[in-house]
């Protein structure tokens, strides 16, 4: 028997599986399943029930426990993630059906309304679930897509030898421009300064670097005045070359960091609008039975 | 001897460990400080000048230290061009990133150590990653959730709890949808029907300003008007008293079974006003969402009438309403009509529910000689006496039923026939022309149609068939205490309708009590013009003697009402069939909280009808 396990165990590390075809999409078909279901249940049930759809309904009772019930359980991801289990669920398979069952929601979460929609905490908790959905839609994108174009862009090299090759440039500006006078070494010294590589989230995620030091160093060098020796025209000849090639390996570098950001921003509204959403929830649950 | 600078460079090794420490003198009590290398003491940091600064010795233990081009080193933390140092306080001078340390030494001379201040600033692979040093994805989480449940829950419990009232309510945030029209004035007053924090809304609460029970209505319009409702609430009574209503309910099958059992046990029953009388919901369940809001709340059928009383005897074993089958009307045998009779007449009398059936018809016993076929024969006195009315006494025709039938205010039913207005243009009273008026004997009251004609001598002249409202001479000739015998005899006034007895000199006469509402279990509208009613009828409606055989009938004792069968010609049928088909609905005769009229239409009666008099909401 236990050669038998250890042979399907052989086989299934040697053909990577990710977390989207886990187990040949196991939960996205129980997902799908779930959505036809209820879509079914609520065409045949909303028609014949004495009232409009809505949540106070015995289909919407239904429906939002079981939104309420999923939520809760979604968003345990978080702690589940950071525990190390030898158990039978492993995390690709929590984060699969995490994925597939969090999607489902749309449906789930949507019927639960009864399509009944206003300024209130109710709607609030909703616009919250779908921000969630949505930047967790973001963040399915950017984990089936990214990891292969940021391979793509940084090719064979790390990232720290990125680091490297800036701290080494700037080092090789440095010592280019000790000769020069007040005027140019000012210059230089605001590339090797002021120059950031990554920014503030916003400039990360658009990669918008037009105020960036090196380039600016750049077109401030050569607005400077003719050097009055050959020393210091050499230097700024030199120095020139440098400040090209510690642009390219910023491109490089914040493209990188680009994607990365990507790959990580869409956890910045996932996250907090998860916590937001359970407050909400906690807010329409308690309201709604308050005054039942 | 001149004054020497011992110069002693000190330099970190990159990769840590003891740092590199060079020495050299400089001769001459001075030395130039900048970045070319041509300098004394070289600062290879950009912010410095080529030639920065000069410095020498400028007496016993002191340097004079000036800047060259304008710009500027500090000492003490103070931007200067120039300074005068103390050695002996071992004083320090900072050239951009380097730090000149001045110290004595033997011979008067001036230690000068020269430290570098590295910048310890690397980025890590690690610093690819995004980090949002204000919005960090944690705080920002607990921020906003924290912010959502103080705003969404903690705030609007306080403002419950407190009862403290704020410019926006913070409640209003938790109403999942409007209140209809008739109870939008309660829409900041959650309170005034969720009574109870965690308790569904029950019963008591909506009664409290919509109970019909004697005693309780002053109650129910006086709590509505504390309450500031501009509209005077309807006031309704239950179906059944709630026991038997809960008795005699089948427990719910298929999908609805869920939900019933479901709020059972959660304390949200399915019995309540709220179930189907339902708030917070848009108007219409059609499919637009803007539509309006209704002026009513919005009605949801819990129950419908079959699914209790499609076998009611089983639940409820004191019944004596009839089963109906679990069939739409004319599907099934409805029961036929029980009529409401008179069987005893009399100050208390007597009424009776028999049914209509043919084989065994019901008769009356109103106490009145009336046969409606003498009335109705257009050929007959009856007709003749009718035309010399003429129209300007409201005839000129042989009689019909309007003739004598006047229909109520509503028009839906009759107005109680009144003797003197209904039969008196032929039927007169008058017993005596005095002064050129006549005068009239009193109707209903025989001790005072006794009293009004003892001792009178009647004589009048005229014909033995006298026209209304004149006299009937000949039977009045009597004179003295028997001239009210004249009247109860035969050709007498009171004889021709009402039943006379003598005892003696004494009069008797039966007791007359007409029925006023034969099927008082249903509603019929007689003011529609497919049931005889004004305007124009479909084809196929009724007139009155399509239903009442009054042409036919000899005697008093019929019960000229029709069974069902009348009804099916039209109700439950298809246009197709009958272009004056109609509903045949449980409710087209018979309402939940009236069982005895048709239910209203939704929205009926208009609220504006209900609104209160500018006196009452005073």
């Amino acid at each position: 028997m236990s050669d038998v396990a250890g042979h399907t165990e052989r086989v299934r590390q040697r053909t990577h599986e990710g977390f989207l075809a886990y187990k040949g999409f196991r939960w996205a078909q129980v997902a799908t399943a779930l959505c036809v279901v209820a879509v079914g249940v609520y065409f045949v049930a909303a028609s014949r029930l004495a009232e409009p759809p809505s949540g106070g309904s015995w289909l919407g009772y239904l429906l939002g426990t079981m939104s309420a019930g999923l939520i809760v359980w979604l968003a345990c991801l978080g702690i589940r993630k950071r525990v190390i289990t030898a158990g039978h669920y492993s995390l690709k398979a929590w984060v699969s059906a995490h994925v597939y069952l969090g999607l489902s929601l749309v449906v789930l979460g949507t019927l639960h309304t009864g399509f009944q929609f206003g300024w209130n905490v109710h709607t609030l908790a909703y616009a919250l679930m779908m921000l969630v959905i949505a930047s967790g839609a973001l963040g399915i994108w950017a984990y089936a897509t990214l990891p292969e174009r940021l391979h793509g862009n940084r090719g064979e090299t790390t990232r720290k030898q990125m680091i490297e090759a800036v701290e080494s440039l700037d080092r090789q500006l440095a010592d280019l421009a000790q000769p020069l006078d007040r005027a140019g070494a000012e210059v230089v010294r605001r590339s090797i300064e002021d120059t950031e590589m990554g920014g503030g989230f916003w400039t990360r995620l658009t990669n918008d670097h037009r105020g960036c030091a090196n380039k600016r160093a750049m077109v401030q060098l050569r607005a400077l005045p003719n050097p009055p020796s050959a020393r210091q025209a050499e230097a700024l000849t030199r120095i020139e070359q440098v400040m090209k090639q510690k642009d390219a390996v910023l491109t490089k570098a914040r493209r990188q960091m680009q994607i990365t950001a990507m790959l990580e921003g869409w956890l910045f509204v996932h996250i907090p609008a998860t916590f937001a959403l359970l407050a909400a929830l906690t807010a329409h649950i308690v309201s709604v039975f308050a005054y039942w | 001897m001149a004054q020497e600078f011992h110069l002693r460079l000190i330099t970190q090794r990159a990769g840590g460990g003891d740092p590199i420490v060079r020495d050299r003198s400089i001769s001459g009590g001075e030395a130039t400080i900048g970045r070319a290398e041509t300098n004394d003491i070289v600062l290879a940091d950009l912010t410095i000048d080529l030639a920065h600064a000069r410095m020498r010795f400028s007496g016993p233990g002191r340097v004079r230290i000036e800047a060259v081009g304008g710009q500027t080193f500090q000492v003490g933390g103070r931007e200067v061009q120039g300074a005068d140092l103390d050695i002996s306080a071992r004083p320090e001078v900072v050239f951009g990133s380097y730090t000149v340390a001045f110290g004595p030494a033997p011979d008067d001379d001036a230690l000068v150590i020269v430290t570098r201040e590295e910048d310890e600033h690397h980025l890590s692979p690690s610093d690819f990653s995004l980090k949002a040093q204000v919005f960090g994805r944690r705080r920002m989480s607990w921020i906003l959730g924290a912010g959502i449940l103080l705003l969404c829950l903690v705030l609007p419990l306080v403002a419950v709890l407190s009862g403290s009232k704020l410019l926006i309510n913070p409640q209003k945030q938790w109403q999942a949808g409007a209140l209809s029209k008739s109870h939008a004035f309660l829409q900041d007053d959650c309170k005034a029907c969720h009574a109870n924090a965690f308790v569904a809304v029950r019963d008591d609460t909506c009664q409290s300003c919509h109970d019909a029970t004697p005693g309780m209505a002053e109650k129910a319009l006086a709590r509505s008007r504390d309450l500031g409702s501009p509209f005077k609430p309807l006031l309704v009574a239950d179906h059944a008293p709630r026991e038997r209503l809960s008795d005699g309910t089948p427990p719910p099958k298929g999908l609805g079974a869920i939900g019933f059992y479901a709020q059972t046990l959660l304390g949200h029953p399915t019995d309540r006003c709220a179930s189907c009388h339902i708030e917070h919901t848009p108007a219409g369940k059609g499919p637009d969402p803007q539509a309006p809001l209704s002026d009513k709340p919005k009605l949801a059928v819990v129950h419908d009438c079959e699914s209790c009383h499609t076998d009611l005897s089983k639940r409820l074993e004191s019944t004596s309403i009839a089963n109906t089958p679990d069939k739409r009307f004319p599907n099934f045998e409805h029961a036929p009509f029980k009529a409401m009779i008179v069987t005893e007449a009399g100050p208390k009398p007597k009424f009776q529910r028999a049914p209509l059936t043919s084989a065994q018809a019901p008769t009356e016993k109103n106490g009145l000689i009336f046969p409606h076929d003498l009335h109705m024969d257009p050929l007959g006195g009856v007709a003749r006496q009718a035309i010399d009315l003429g129209k300007g006494a409201g005839y000129g025709a042989a009689l019909e039923c309007a003739s004598c039938h006047r229909p109520d205010a509503g028009g839906k039913a009759f107005r109680p026939i009144e003797m003197e207005r209904d039969c008196g243009s032929c039927h007169s009273l008058a017993f005596v022309r005095e002064g050129g008026q006549l005068r009239y004997l009193p109707h209903g009251e025989l001790q005072k149609v006794v009293d009004t004609l003892a001792g009178r001598t009647l004589i009048a002249p005229g014909a033995e068939r006298a026209r209304p409202r004149i006299l009937r001479a000949s039977i009045y000739t009597a004179s003295g205490a028997s001239a009210y015998r004249a009247a109860f005899s035969p050709g007498g006034a009171c004889y021709d309708c009402h039943t006379i007895t003598w005892e003696g000199d004494t009069v008797r006469m039966a007791p007359v009590s007409l029925t006023q509402r034969y099927l008082p279990k249903g509603g019929f509208d007689h003011s529609v013009p497919e049931h005889g009613g004004p305007g124009t009828s479909k084809k196929g409606g009724f007139k009155c003697a399509d239903c009442h055989a009054a042409k036919t009938s000899d005697r008093t004792a019929d019960v000229l009402i029709p069974d069902i069968a009348k009804c099916a010609t039209c109700h439950g049928k298809t246009t197709a069939q009958i272009a004056a088909a109609d509903d045949a609905d449980c409710t087209t005769c018979h309402a939940f909280h009236r069982p005895g009229q048709a239910t209203p239409t939704p929205g009926h009666p208009p609220l504006k009808a209900l609104q209160w008099t500018k006196v009452a909401s005073r």
